[in-house]
């Protein structure tokens, strides 16, 4: 026994062993204060550069915004404007502000902060993703007449104004600061990599509760970066975190064992779990690996020959359902339910495959002779991703392609899609903050870096992404509703038939949240349990 | 006998490993979707995991795997030990102290890092085998330096022996001489190197399988397995959850005692 422990291999296992088996510490938690877990570091602290979720959560904490779309119902709130009115043809929006504001360091917050904040969030140089929904950034103008007043005057009408005026945080006009003197509730006070973000109060918000307390009634918020699930139940448990917004579904039992008031499942969110495969001319994969991705007949056999009742019942415990499309049931205005999907059978995938050019010998091969096996990036420590990894990859195996799983940090995997596009296929999730379709334009227009499979195409690579355009276009642009169902149950349709995103599931809305924790409200959208924020407190003897 | 009874329990342990895999109806990869996470039946003797797989097969065969890719590292490494210790033993003094500062400078390296490094530069693609395979190939190619020293050591030793002077006078060739002298003289250092470093590989996989850098999935790993340790969820739901590190802790002993007794022999 010793010798097996001066051995440096076996002394170093055990080391890192005891190092992933240890027992997790969260930070002091200070005086009033807020505290839970986001599962990597934001990527930027700039409201107008976020493209992630943590960084669109601390935005969402910090940043003042004109409008914020209630999370209930779903309809645009006036937040820093006092009142806002957009003309009959829908090209120009006023905005009237609240008398008084104030940024969070104690200076005025005016109608050139605000405009300053729109022009920024619209040039091209800032690469801000919500600039992409006003569909002709470049050809809006804004002005402002006087201190309290804002026009944005819009080349075309733009349907998701709620949607877009949420996402724009207002700064101190030429003084941005990263989230440091802002004009939402809190104020981003310290970040320490890889460990925590600290938000405090913002002195200044102009809102107040019914009585004319100021709000927030917290004093302060620590998000946790936090990678390991386990920890986090383990911190949620022993009272150190106040909620968990997505719990993952192997942990919602044993909480609902050991707290059983603390969990809530809300049924189907809207956000989608899919598999998709690179078909971007530019990508370092062999020609004939893109020309399997690129065929149909191979993206719709891989779609058939996936199991999803499957995914949904053992990836997930059962708290989730089988998908077809971007839209889903949970969103009823919007889901296409006459929708025909590709039916789900391993032999229509193995004839489908056989009719697109593919044979099989002891496993598929393409018409050259190239052996079918690709790849599946996913991201590692979730483990219903990697489950549903596993379970395709058999599903797969089933029509003779062979498909090895790798599992990567998040930061390492989002280099290798938006970056290197160095990757075959990918798994993974998108989550949808809010209902109306306008807000998937990013995905869905060819020219924009987030149309993942083929992303900034300069004119559409194929005839059916050319169509996704216009309708997603005419979409954002009709202020007739039948006129937009429809055009988004043709993209729908487009989508089911071409099967450039494989969807698999729509994950079940779980959340855990203390049951001292006052003020909190549920949503099936993002933020979650945390989007009524201001209100949100410990209760009286809560540590 | 002291000798013999880590031995007999190795074999057993392998016996019983292979008799698994031999009766079993599942391979390791089968994932039976109506049986996830079962209990212990007549089917599934130790239930199955998460995906439905059965546990005790895949305990087997990430034995067998561990087993020989271990075997095989730990031979490679030794070889390639002995190899140096012995370049090192018979050259001039000053070659030789070069090539032991050469092995110095490799041990001083972060070795688990480079490990990880290399790991990591494998194709996207590469299939579990590859993936295995290239696995133990890094722990070989990473474990010699400490063996060459303690070869260079013993060879340094056998070099002024006086056989050795005899078998030189009687016109022996260095290759009759390493192979009629050196090597089973060097037969009870390389032994006990040989077997200290497969108990040493097994766990250096299975750390890197905890941090997802091992064997690739489907192919069962001790490290894959020793991951469901780390969820709370599955230790509520069944006790089978244990069963890979208990048979690792066990197979670790039984090496360690192998190499224990072989080194005092």
């Amino acid at each position: 026994m010793r010798r097996l422990l001066r051995s440096p291999l076996l002394l170093a296992g055990l080391l890192m062993t005891l190092t992933v088996f240890a027992p997790c510490q969260a930070a002091p938690r200070q005086p009033g204060e807020l505290a839970w877990a986001i599962h990597y570091d934001p990527k930027s602290f700039d409201p107008a550069k976020v493209d992630d979720e943590a960084s669109e959560l601390v935005r969402y904490l910090t940043g003042g915004v004109l409008l914020r779309l209630n999370r209930q119902t779903q309809e645009p709130e006036p937040q820093l404007a006092e009142s806002y009115r957009v003309s009959p043809q829908g090209t120009l929006i006023v905005f009237k502000l609240r008398d008084g504001l104030r940024f969070s360091d104690g200076s005025a917050l005016t109608s050139a902060d605000v405009a300053w904040s729109l022009r920024r969030v619209l040039a091209p140089a800032t690469q801000s993703i919500v600039a992409a929904e006003f569909l002709a950034p470049g050809e809006v103008t804004i002005d402002a007449p006087d201190k309290l007043t804002v026009r944005v005057h819009l080349p075309k009408r733009v349907i998701a104004v709620g949607k877009i005026f949420d996402e724009i945080a207002i700064e101190p006009a030429n003084r941005p600061s990263e989230g440091r003197v802002t004009s939402g509730p809190f104020a981003v006070a310290e970040y320490k990599r890889d460990q925590f973000v600290r938000l405090r109060r913002n002195p200044n918000y102009w809102r107040r509760d019914g009585a004319g307390a100021q709000l927030p009634y917290a004093a302060g918020i620590r998000l946790d970066i936090q990678n390991n699930r386990e920890e986090e139940i383990s911190l949620f448990l022993r009272g150190e975190y106040d909620l968990i917004d997505r719990l993952a579904p192997e942990y919602f039992g044993i909480l609902a064992k050991k707290s059983p008031q603390s969990v809530r499942d809300l049924g189907a969110s809207l956000n989608t779990e899919q598999l998709w495969f690179n078909q971007a001319p530019s990508a370092p994969l062999p020609e004939f690996e893109k020309a399997w991705f690129r065929n149909r007949g191979f993206r719709v056999a891989v779609s058939q020959a996936i199991h999803r009742a499957d995914l949904a019942r053992i990836a997930y415990d059962g708290h989730a359902t089988r998908a077809d499309g971007f839209i889903s049931p949970a969103n009823k205005t919007w889901h296409n339910d006459a929708l025909k999907a590709p039916h789900e059978n391993a032999a229509d995938a193995n004839q489908m495959l056989a009719a697109s050019g593919f044979h099989r010998g002891n496993q598929l091969y393409d018409s050259a002779g190239h052996a079918v096996r690709f790849s599946i990036l996913t991201n590692a420590g979730n483990a219903a991703r990697q489950k549903m990894a596993a379970m395709i990859q058999q599903d797969l195996a089933a029509t003779g392609m062979q498909v090895t799983i790798v599992a990567l940090d998040f930061p390492a995997l989002i280099e290798r899609l938006m970056h290197k596009q160095d990757y075959e296929a990918c798994l993974l999730g998108v989550t949808n903050a809010e209902p109306d379709p306008s807000s998937m334009m990013n995905m869905w227009l060819s020219s924009s870096a987030n149309h993942q499979w083929n992303p900034s195409q300069k004119t559409p690579a194929t005839e059916w992404e050319a169509e996704i355009d216009r309708q997603m276009e005419l979409q954002a642009s009709s202020p007739v509703p039948s006129v937009r169902k429809l055009a988004v149950d043709r993209v729908q349709q487009i989508v089911a038939d071409q099967q450039p995103f494989i969807y698999l599931v729509y994950p079940n809305v779980l959340e855990a949240v203390a049951t001292e924790l006052r003020g909190v409200q549920p949503s099936i959208l993002s933020p979650g349990p945390a989007w009524k924020i201001e209100w949100m407190r410990r209760a009286e003897g809560g540590r | 006998m002291k000798k013999r009874i880590p031995a007999v329990f190795l074999l057993l342990v392998i016996l019983a490993g292979g008799l698994v895999l031999r009766v079993s109806r599942y391979g390791y990869a089968f994932q039976d979707r109506g049986a996830i996470m079962a209990p212990s039946t007549a089917e599934h003797w130790t239930g199955t995991d998460e995906l439905g797989r059965d546990r005790t097969v895949r305990v087997a065969a990430a034995l067998f795997i561990g087993l020989m890719g271990a075997a095989a590292a730990a031979a490679i490494t030794t070889a390639i030990a002995a190899c140096f210790g012995l370049l090192a033993a018979f050259s001039p003094s000053s070659v030789a102290a070069l090539l032991m500062f050469l092995s110095d400078g490799f041990l001083s390296l972060p070795w688990l890092f480079l490990l990880m490094m290399a790991r990591s530069l494998l194709p996207l693609t590469a299939s579990p085998l590859e993936t295995a395979v290239t696995t133990f190939l890094v722990l070989a190619a990473l474990g010699w330096p400490a063996c060459a020293h303690a070869i260079y050591r013993g060879a340094r030793s056998l070099r002024s022996a006086e056989w050795m002077i005899q078998g030189r006078a009687c016109g022996l060739k260095s290759r009759q001489l390493i192979r009629l002298h050196i090597v089973p003289h060097l037969r009870p250092l390389l032994l006990p190197q040989f077997l200290v470093c497969v108990p040493a590989f097994l766990v250096a996989e299975a750390n890197l399988g905890a941090l997802g850098l091992g064997v690739g999935e489907p192919m069962p790993s001790w490290g894959a397995m020793l991951l469901e340790l780390d969820n709370s969820a599955l230790l509520a739901r069944s006790h089978w959850v244990y069963l890979p590190i208990a048979l690792l802790a066990l197979l670790l002993l039984i090496l360690e005692s192998f190499a224990e007794v072989e080194t005092h022999a």
